[in-house]
């Protein structure tokens, strides 16, 4: 299982701040951006960041782990 | 209460408390003897935004992640100052109009490095560290977007 995590303005649209997603064999970042953003549309308008276990993501191509965190964020707004 | 940071001592620190500048200066003024300028930025919470009286504003950080940016910001604005030492405390839950919410401060041998290094940092820190603001208003309530 992956673990998703949502803050923010993502996880008021999402309605929730964690979910979590099932691993597949061979799955990419995209992969699992995509399937999240078919369900929640709304929400994946303002994702313009992504993390993977606490690190900032900009390749989508990444391949992922089993038992991965996963951040989908809005631009941050702190300071 | 929470205080991803851990002890007062510590140099980056997330906490709801509010911070005393005047301590986060003496600590800092206490890692070295050759510091011949201190360069500080305080962030605090407006009541008015974009038209609008705002009550409180609201933080929520992705805990573990900001407190390791926040590190790194601290790690690299050293390095490529070459600071005598840096303290990076950034407050989360909710403050309101003149309550303080970021200190950053810098030390180096001269002021050059010092201005230019808390400038710097409070600059990558809106860009690298997951941390997101809401204002709440009278009216309603909204996360903040970005200044670019």
């Amino acid at each position: 299982m992956i673990s998703v995590l949502f803050f923010g303005p993502v996880a008021d649209r999402i309605g929730s701040n964690r979910l979590q997603a099932e691993f597949r064999a061979g799955m990419r970042l995209q992969d699992l951006r995509d399937e999240l953003a078919a369900q929640h549309p709304q929400a994946f308008e303002i994702v313009s960041m992504m993390a993977v276990n606490g690190e900032h993501v900009r390749d989508l191509a990444l391949p992922l782990l089993d038992h991965s965190e996963v951040a989908f964020m809005a631009k941050f707004s702190g300071g | 209460m929470h205080d991803v940071g851990g002890q007062m001592s510590e140099p980056v620190r997330i906490q709801s408390e509010d911070f005393s500048q005047d301590e986060e200066i003496a600590a800092l003024k206490g890692s070295s003897r050759r510091m011949g300028g201190i360069g500080t930025f305080l962030g605090c919470a407006r009541d008015f935004s974009e038209g609008r009286d705002v009550e409180q504003i609201s933080f929520e950080a992705y805990g573990s992640m900001a407190l390791t940016e926040m590190q790194k910001l601290r790690t690299d604005a050293i390095e490529k100052f070459q600071l005598q030492d840096a303290r990076i405390v950034h407050r989360i839950g909710t403050v309101r109009g003149g309550d303080n919410i970021v200190f950053i401060a810098a030390g180096a041998e001269h002021r050059a490095a010092a201005l230019e290094a808390c400038r710097w940092m409070i600059d990558e820190l809106k860009q690298r560290v997951p941390i997101w603001k809401k204002e709440i208003t009278p009216q309603d309530e909204a996360w903040v977007v970005p200044h670019p």
